[in-house]
């Protein structure tokens, strides 16, 4: 190669490189939030979305859950020439696909089923990336909440669990102040709420229900609760209280279902983790049972959302797939509801009957969030618990 | 006249070259920062600045967690140096047996994924803080402290136990090219073997030595998954525990904020280090006569010496890789007492274990996720190692002297050292953004095996630039010189002198980004697509579904592979490892 003829390649290579760079968008621009028209494919029956779907061809989902592989088949399997092409990824990075996505002017899915509600709503809902399909066939047995802003196919939680080897009498707290004295002192464990989203959600209910919380310590101790300095109310003292009392945080959720499951265990921890992760105990030889009669609460219960992206290219078969995931008219559900009929989880349809297994959400008593709720103070939450840790 | 030394400068094949790379870094660095930066300067992000630097939370967010990277960070690259380098002087300078099995086992650790490491340290030290299981200590009836177990000491022990083989590997492919006929001569002249060691063996191998540490200290500020699993739980947050969190409890902009600290932290540490090394000149060691091999004796310590090297060695890989697979083994997540099975392996469907999910060798998935991984473990190589080679060229070949040239590489060497530093997700997603979409001619890169070659690129620059660097900084100018008198442009120069004589380290160099790219990469999670399924990806989704066995199968898998690239390429180089010959 001369020098002469490497110049030429050089300019050519830095001339491509700028406009690469030029083109590249470095930063997403805010998408101002429009309300989404509604689609005429909004209330079609099934055959003709099933007809539409098959000119489209396929249908592409992002799923939080990699359950939605064995979905796959059975979609494909009632309807016919409607390809199922599911990515599993977790919420978190699926609110930043969607965003990058969006400012690419792109897009690779057509569903996405996820769940981080108070961000989705906040960070994806604000900009119109998703939009909402409440499918007609389901609606009237849909409560409000479920259908709306986008709907929700499930509830899972995030609840108080227990060694039941070691306390075969049923759950050993009955209040969640029990948790700040001393018998707890270093014993309760829980994921950071500062790394994963659902946990925070789980302090931030505390904080809205301060009311409830305030009701339960003076059920525990008999007397009114008196608030530090600078805490503003029952759910935030909770809050300090549990922190101060060595709260042990870990990173993910089954570190804390071994640590408190494991069997063989004289004096276990207990703590907050999935009633659904109690499906797992034959399997990895743990004892987990939900504690239930906890004043006020034991836990959180939140939706796993599904909606249609924002321009997606087979809108059609992304309705007949939300459709689909809802469940069918049986009892149970059905074929695209059986990878989330599980014991613990929780079907929004008030027409399908909850797993058996474990007890209903009513008598667990875990508070079901209302996502926008959380995400109004749930960042105030975030900051109050960094200045406890 | 200025101008005419700015069109002379301008002439100059070597800048040109650099200002062609320049451009490119521009596309796979320079652009996706600058959306990191420029998304922490809108009205969110200002406050997010605001809360990061000052107010109640402060303390939290920056002041700690900052001190405790920095640590973290220093610990990691002094120890990682000390324990790497003299390794390697062990390995090449002395008659230490067993010279191939230590090199061999000292690259493991590289390929082993840190959480494999932190699960080893786990097996042994973990105390009943958190509850649940106990390690081997605890087990035994002693009592372990936390601050053994949980905290900044396990972290920095993990992290050294896994970047002192990068610095074993660059260390000692320096070493190797020690001129022997200096050390004879300083020998001869009564020279201690402690003063040999100091004045001509570390000026050569400064520039992999600073190299190692420079990694090992970017590693240690960044890596997420040995402070999440040993610090948390004593509340030991670094910058990336934070930034992480952050991001994923949808604070974003707090997230980058604290992003945009690091990597200006890492900036001053790399132009702090550099002038420090810029002291020292000239480090050119192969001058084109051959150097022959001799050997220090240990003597009465050989015994000693390679006991304790034969630990080191096996400590930080038979150990930790024989608790991966045993933990692929394992009928119950974690217990070594419950049995074992060959199920996640091999085993067909069955409803009563794992969900219904099939041994990972019959899933079709797997097969496919293993060829994609390869192809794209191998284009990443070649093409971060001909940047590689071409970045370290430049920025060994731009005269300081010249202000616009030292500019030139300056900012070379800092944009192929911060991909590191940028949480994956912030720079998936700048990725997304920036190639989503056609570009000119060019259409949209989303999507396609493409995208993942240059997002690899991108994330592995800073091993490819420094092994670049670090290979052809030995090569004396002279013998350059003396081709450009006898005619030979840049492109010869280029291809018959300089890849020959740095294609040892540049192999290295080759070998560590095939490693990082099959192992692990929170980045690619953000990009592939059904159409490119990746074996880090499948661990990653089996690992966040709880499904343990599977995950460290397959992390099982990609540890072969990366084992098996590894002996690949010292075959490959053949005599090009002289310090494993006998002589």
């Amino acid at each position: 190669m001369s020098i002469k003829h490497a110049r030429t390649t050089l300019a050519l290579t830095v001339a491509a490189g700028l406009t690469l760079a030029a083109c590249g968008g470095g930063s997403p621009e805010a998408a101002t939030a429009e309300p989404a028209e509604a689609s005429p494919l909004d209330t079609v029956g099934i055959e003709e979305l099933h007809t539409q779907a098959q000119e489209e061809g396929e249908v592409r989902v992002y799923a939080f859950t990699s359950r939605i592989a064995s979905v796959e088949k059975a979609f494909e399997e009632t309807y016919p020439g409607v390809d199922l092409i599911p990515t599993d990824i977790s919420s978190t990075e699926q609110i930043a696909r969607l965003k990058a996505e969006a400012t690419a002017g792109t897009t690779t899915a057509d569903v996405a089923y996820l769940s981080d509600a108070p961000v989705v709503l906040t960070d994806l809902m604000s900009e119109g990336l998703l939009t909402n399909y409440v499918p007609p066939r389901v609606a009237e047995a849909l409560p409000k909440e479920f259908a709306e802003p986008l709907v929700a196919n499930r509830l899972s939680t995030k609840t108080l669990m227990y060694n039941e080897e070691a306390h075969p009498d049923g759950a050993p707290v009955t209040n969640l102040w029990e948790l700040t004295g001393d018998e707890w002192k270093g014993r309760v464990v829980m994921v950071d709420p500062q790394v994963r989203g659902d946990y925070l959600d789980l302090a931030t209910e505390v904080v809205l229900r301060a009311d409830e919380m305030a009701a339960a310590y003076e059920e525990l101790n008999g007397s009114a609760i008196a608030l530090d300095e600078g805490v503003n109310n029952a759910g935030e003292q909770w809050l300090k209280d549990l922190y101060a009392n060595d709260l042990v945080l870990v990173d993910d959720t089954d570190t804390v279902n071994a640590a408190i499951g494991e069997t063989g265990q004289k004096n276990p921890p207990i703590g907050f983790t999935s009633y659904s992760d109690r499906r797992d105990n034959e399997d990895e030889g743990w004892a987990l049972q939900a504690a239930t009669g906890v004043a006020p609460a034991p836990g959180i219960a939140f939706p796993a959302l599904l909606a249609v992206t924002k321009d997606a290219e087979n809108p059609a078969a992304a309705r007949l797939l939300i459709d689909f995931l809802m469940g069918d008219d049986s009892e149970t559900g059905g074929a695209g509801f059986e990878p989330f009929y599980v014991a613990g989880d929780y079907p929004t349809r008030t027409d399908v009957l909850a797993p058996e297994g474990a007890v209903s959400l009513e008598e667990l008593g875990a508070w079901s969030i209302d996502p926008a709720q959380v995400a109004e103070i749930r960042s105030d939450v975030a900051d109050y618990l960094l200045t406890l840790s | 006249m200025p101008s005419d030394t700015l069109k002379r400068t301008l002439r100059d094949p070597v800048v040109l070259l650099a200002l062609g790379l320049l451009a490119v870094l521009a596309v796979l660095v320079l652009v996706p920062v600058a959306g990191l930066v420029s998304s922490t300067l809108r009205p969110e992000g200002l406050d997010a600045w605001r809360d990061v630097l000052t107010g109640r939370l402060a303390p939290a967010l920056l002041h700690e967690p900052l001190l405790n990277s920095l640590l973290v960070g220093a610990v990691t690259a002094i120890g990682a140096v000390v324990i790497g380098g003299g390794l390697a002087w062990v390995v090449v300078m002395t008659d230490v047996p067993l010279r191939r099995t230590i090199t061999f086992l000292a690259s493991v650790p590289f390929a082993l994924p840190s959480f494999a490491l932190a699960l080893a340290w786990e097996s042994v030290f973990r105390n009943d803080l958190v509850g649940g299981r106990v390690g081997l200590l605890t087990d035994l009836g002693l009592t372990v402290p936390d601050w053994l177990a949980w905290g900044p000491v396990p972290v920095s022990a993990t992290l050294i136990a896994h970047y002192y083989s990068l610095s074993f590997l660059l260390t000692a492919a320096a070493l190797a090219t020690v001129n022997s006929e200096l050390v004879e001569a300083a020998e001869l002249t009564g020279a201690s073997r402690l003063r040999v060691a100091r004045s001509i063996a570390l000026p050569v191998v400064l520039p992999a030595v600073i190299s190692g540490a420079l990694l090992a200290f970017a590693e240690g500020v960044s890596n997420f998954a040995a402070p999440a699993v040993l610090g948390l739980p004593v509340r030991f947050h670094t910058l990336s525990t934070r930034a992480y969190g952050a991001i994923t409890t949808g604070q974003t902009e707090r997230g980058y904020v604290l992003s945009v600290v690091l990597v200006v932290v890492a900036a001053i540490v790399l132009l702090v280090s550099t002038r420090l090394a810029g002291r020292r000149k000239s480090f050119a060691t192969i001058t084109g006569k051959g150097a022959r091999r001799k050997r220090v004796r240990l003597g009465a310590a050989r015994l000693p010496v390679t006991a304790a090297v034969l630990l080191l060695v096996a400590l930080t890989s038979i150990v930790p890789g024989l608790l991966l697979l045993t933990s692929s083994l394992l009928e119950r997540t974690g217990s070594f007492t419950s049995g074992f099975t060959t199920h996640f392996w091999t085993g067909a469907s069955d409803p009563s274990m794992a969900q219904g999910m099939a041994g990972i060798l019959r899933n079709p998935q797997i097969v496919s996720a293993f060829w994609t991984t390869l192809a794209l473990g191998l284009s990443v190589a070649v093409a971060a190692s001909v940047l590689g080679l071409l970045l370290g060229y430049v920025m060994t070949r731009l005269r300081p002297a010249d202000p616009l040239q030292a500019g030139l590489g300056k900012g070379l060497a800092l944009l192929s050292y911060l991909p590191f530093l940028v949480p994956g997700v912030a720079l998936g997603a700048a990725f997304i953004a920036q190639f989503g979409r056609p570009i000119g001619p060019l259409p949209a890169l989303y999507g396609t095996f493409a995208i993942l070659v240059i997002a690899g690129v991108a994330a592995t620059l800073p091993f490819a630039s420094q092994a670049g660097r670090s290979a052809v900084g030995q090569i004396s100018p002279d013998v350059e010189e003396a081709a450009t008198t006898a005619g030979a442009g840049l492109g010869r120069r280029l291809f018959s002198i300089v890849l020959p004589l740095s294609s040892r380290g540049l192999l290295a160099g080759g070998v560590l980004v095939f490693v990082n790219i099959v192992r692990d990469l929170s980045l690619l999670v953000l990009l592939v697509t059904p159409a490119t399924p990746l074996l880090s990806v499948l661990t990653y989704r089996y690992a966040s579904e709880g499904f343990t066995q599977f995950a460290n199968a397959v992390t099982v898998v990609i540890v072969v592979i990366s084992l098996a690239a590894t002996l690949f390429a010292r075959r490959l180089e053949g005599a090009s490892q002289p310090w494993l010959e006998e002589r």
